[in-house]
Order: C-alpha cells, then sequence, then structure tokens
C-alpha cells in the first residue's frame, strides 16, 4: 500500500506565496468570517473562499469526494435543519421567526397523550437564513480545502516555527511528516503478513466488540514496532545532543513582497471586520425587502 | 525516577512525532479499506493511537499524535483542513495523557480500568470542544450540534478506545520492560 500525499507541486500564484502568509491570512479571513450573519457581507467571505480554490487549480477529479461530502452536509443537514427550525443563529433571527406573518407552510399537530400542539413553519425569513447558512458554510470549508493539496508536507514544521511554535512542536511535526512513508510501508507489510495467516480484515465476524477487538492483530504489531524503533531514534538524537541549543532548519522561508501584502490585507480584513461588527453595529441577520414580494406577501 | 507529566523532551518529541504519523495512515488505510460497520458504530480503530500515546508517554504527545494526526490522516485523504476537529482530536488525546502519573503498571487490571476511564473523558472533552465549536464558527443550533455531530462522534471514539488502548497498554508492558524506561 503506497502512502501518498494529495500535495502536488503546481507552479501556482498561491503555492508561490510564503506559507506563513497564507496561514496568516487564511485565519484572519475565518476569524473574520465567523463575525457576520449578514448574507451581503458573508458573499464577500465566499467570494474570497472560491477565489483560493480556483487559483490553487485543483482538479475537480481531487476534489469531488470532499467538495460532494461537504455539499450533502452544508445544503441537506445544515440547510434544511434551519428551515425546519430556525435555530442557530443570533437571537434576533429567532425572534424574528417567531413574530413574522410571511409563512409560507404551516402545519399542526398534537403530540398524543401529552396534547402539546406544535406548528412547525416554513416562513421567507427562515428561508433567507437558510442561504445565510448554506454561505457562511461554505465559505469556511472551502477556504481550507485548497491547503491538503497546496501545502508541501515537508514545510509543515518549519513555517509553524516561523509563526512562532516553540522549537521541538515543530520538530515533532516535521518527524511525523518523514515517518508517514516508513510507518505505510509498515501496516502494508503487517497486514499481508496477517492476510498470510488467514486474518481478513475485510470479513470480521462477530458483534461490535469482537470486531473491534479482531482490530488488534492489525494496530498492535504496526504501534509496538513503531515504538520499538523510536526508541532507537531517541538514543540517536540524544547522542547528537538534540535540545541543547536552538535549531536550525534545513529550509529556510523568507517573506516577499507580495507575502507582506497578503498579510497586510488579511489584517486589514479582519481589522474591517470587528469595526464593522463592533463599531459600527453592522452585519446582523438581515432579510432583503423584496424578499417577502418573492412568495406573494 | 517517575517521569513528570509535563516534560516535553526528547523522547516526547520522537513519540508524539511517531503517535501522529501513526494516527494519520492508521486513519487513512482504515477508510481505505472496507472496513464493516456494526449499527451506527463505525470502526474506526486509530483512534486508540493518540489515547494511548497520551496515557503512555504523557498529556502533550497525546495532544500532538491527535492534532497533527488528524491533520495528517485529512492531508493524505484529501479532505481539508477542519481546525475545530484537529484541535478536538488533540484534547482527545490530551486528557488520557493526565493518567500516566496514576498508572505504575501496564498489566494490572486497575490501570486498565482508570486508562479507560480517561480514554472516555477524553472523547467527551475532545468531541465536545469540536461540536461546541461548529455552533459558534457554522451558526448550527445546539441540537444538531449534538445530536448530528457529537453523539456519532463520541460513541464511535469512546468504544474503539475503551476496547483497544488496554489491548496496546497490554502489549507494551513487555516492551516497556525490555527497555527499562
Amino acid at each position: 500500500m503506497l502512502v501518498t500525499w494529495k500535495y502536488k507541486e503546481r507552479n501556482t500564484i498561491i503555492q508561490r506565496l510564503d506559507p506563513r502568509a497564507r496561514w496568516i491570512f487564511l485565519l484572519c479571513v475565518l476569524f473574520s468570517a465567523i463575525q457576520f450573519w449578514d448574507i451581503r457581507f458573508l458573499l464577500f467571505f465566499f467570494g474570497i473562499s472560491l477565489a483560493h480554490f480556483f487559483l490553487s487549480k485543483l482538479t475537480w477529479k481531487e476534489t469531488r469526494r470532499v467538495l460532494i461530502f461537504v455539499f450533502v452536509l452544508v445544503v441537506f443537514i445544515v440547510g434544511i435543519g434551519a428551515i425546519l427550525t430556525g435555530r442557530g443563529g443570533p437571537g434576533e433571527a429567532l425572534t424574528m421567526f417567531r413574530e413574522t406573518k410571511n409563512i409560507i407552510w404551516q402545519v399542526e399537530w398534537v403530540v398524543p397523550w401529552v396534547g402539546w400542539t406544535i406548528r412547525p413553519n416554513v416562513s421567507v425569513e427562515k428561508l433567507v437564513f437558510a442561504a445565510t447558512q448554506i454561505v457562511r458554510m461554505l465559505s469556511i470549508s472551502i477556504l481550507f480545502i485548497p491547503l491538503a493539496f497546496t501545502f508541501d508536507p515537508s514545510q509543515y514544521g518549519v513555517t509553524f516555527r516561523g509563526l512562532g511554535l516553540p522549537d521541538k512542536f515543530a520538530v515533532s511535526m516535521d518527524l511525523a511528516f518523514r515517518f508517514v512513508p516508513t510507518l505505510g510501508r509498515d501496516f502494508s507489510i503487517t497486514l499481508d503478513s496477517q492476510r498470510a495467516r488467514g486474518y481478513e480484515v475485510e470479513k470480521l465476524e462477530g458483534g461490535l466488540i469482537a470486531q473491534i477487538r479482531k482490530m488488534a492483530p492489525l494496530i498492535v504489531p504496526v504501534t509496538i514496532n513503531a515504538i520499538v524503533g523510536g526508541e532507537d531514534i531517541v538514543n540517536a538524537m540524544d547522542l547528537r545532543c538534540f535540545g541543547l541549543r536552538k535549531r536550525t532548519w534545513l529550509q529556510k522561508l523568507e517573506y516577499k513582497s507580495r507575502d507582506y501584502v497578503l498579510i497586510g490585507l488579511g489584517v486589514l480584513i479582519l481589522a474591517g471586520s470587528i469595526f464593522i461588527t463592533k463599531g459600527l453595529k453592522l452585519g446582523d441577520f438581515w432579510v432583503p425587502a423584496w424578499a417577502p414580494g418573492l412568495f406573494g406577501f | 525516577m517517575k517521569k513528570k507529566w509535563y516534560e516535553f523532551g526528547t523522547r516526547e518529541v520522537v513519540f508524539a512525532a511517531l503517535g501522529a504519523a501513526l494516527y494519520g495512515v492508521l486513519s487513512w488505510a482504515t477508510n481505505a479499506l472496507a472496513l464493516p460497520a456494526a449499527g451506527n458504530v463505525a470502526l474506526r480503530p486509530a483512534v486508540c493511537i493518540p489515547m494511548f500515546f497520551g496515557v503512555v508517554f504523557g498529556p502533550w504527545v497525546g495532544f500532538i499524535s491527535g492534532f497533527l494526526g488528524n491533520i495528517i490522516g485529512d492531508a493524505l485523504s484529501g479532505w481539508g483542513f477542519w481546525i475545530w476537529w484537529d484541535i478536538g482530536n488533540g484534547l482527545m488525546g490530551m486528557v488520557p495523557g493526565f493518567a500516566m502519573p496514576l498508572i505504575q503498571n501496564y498489566r494490572e487490571v486497575k490501570s486498565l480500568v482508570i486508562a479507560d476511564i480517561f480514554v472516555v473523558l477524553g472523547a467527551v472533552v475532545g468531541m465536545g470542544f469540536s461540536s461546541a465549536m461548529e455552533i459558534v464558527t457554522s451558526g448550527i443550533d445546539f441540537a444538531t450540534a449534538f445530536g448530528g455531530y457529537f453523539v456519532p462522534a463520541a460513541v464511535t471514539d469512546i468504544i474503539n478506545g475503551v476496547i483497544l488502548v488496554p489491548i496496546l497498554m497490554v502489549a507494551y508492558s513487555a516492551v516497556a520492560t525490555r527497555s527499562g524506561r
């Protein structure tokens, strides 16, 4: 079983940016987007997410699995939930749902034995809220999807060290990425060896607990072998005086002018968002005045 | 000499990296294999790795194994970057790490029970954190977060962890005796 990263060198503008600058920008956009409930502002962040996605030059074949998952989750689970319950948004949205007269559909149902009357409804405001929720979640989800495909795994350690993570944590990250192909190979060998002994992981029998216990012949050898090998690595690093001095890195990241521009843009977006929401008190849930007219109200 | 739980030396650096790589690879590999599911509980054996590494090597190793391991697993599968779930997996590995000072012998029933209690706590705290943050960032309501995210994730992780972590601890006890650490 060959373990391969989804990352590929594509020579796009996104990959020419310093990874630290990318992370700072993406985190600024994330913390900005979550402050808004007005779809007009959220569409701006949705545009940024789409721009990031398309500038990464990802193909449908590479991303279809995750995009379909996100789409189903956002539209069917969150969107339909928002239409039926109206819950999850800011408090003033709930008030709007309770007081609205723009009800498109409503049913009344009496719960047996207890006699409670429930009146679920779909209103114009809830439809707008569902659309807002969908745009919000898609903006946040799509923003980070390109990272797996455009972020070089060998740069994780030096990037997070550059962002202020302690040396030892950053070294741990680097080592982890280095171990992945080795452990993938070990897993493959263990799986083949167990299969040669009659162990078929795809055909585990028994109840839930029995099936999980039967995963042990696959998990335990790989884990214990990795730990035994790890002791040798610890000794080798100790013999080379690891941790006694500040560490240098094989790769050196340097900011260019475009990276400063990107960081500045991210900070500007974040500062602007805070000013708009906290200073100008804008960005709350908004229903367009023309929306009720679409349904004959 | 008894190790302190907050230590993060060379040993912890290496085993945190190993735990992360193992969690990532096993998550990816067990997704790729057609594992049977039993009812609504998926077979996710890989979740035992950050919990086990936390119990044996301490909370920092458990956190990095879960946090970075989830990032690696998502990177291998092309699932993107889900920060709240990465932190949640980190917490799921970190909380069992606080059982480390309470465990003297990895084969004793008392130690296995203590580890299992912390495994349950870890899954609840970790998946609870991730689900709660989805309320804040995605704007879903509590019922969706609890029923749609927390319950499926936590129940799966608890069942897989409670069964596999003690098995790993017993297997590790032989290695620990041999290495003398």
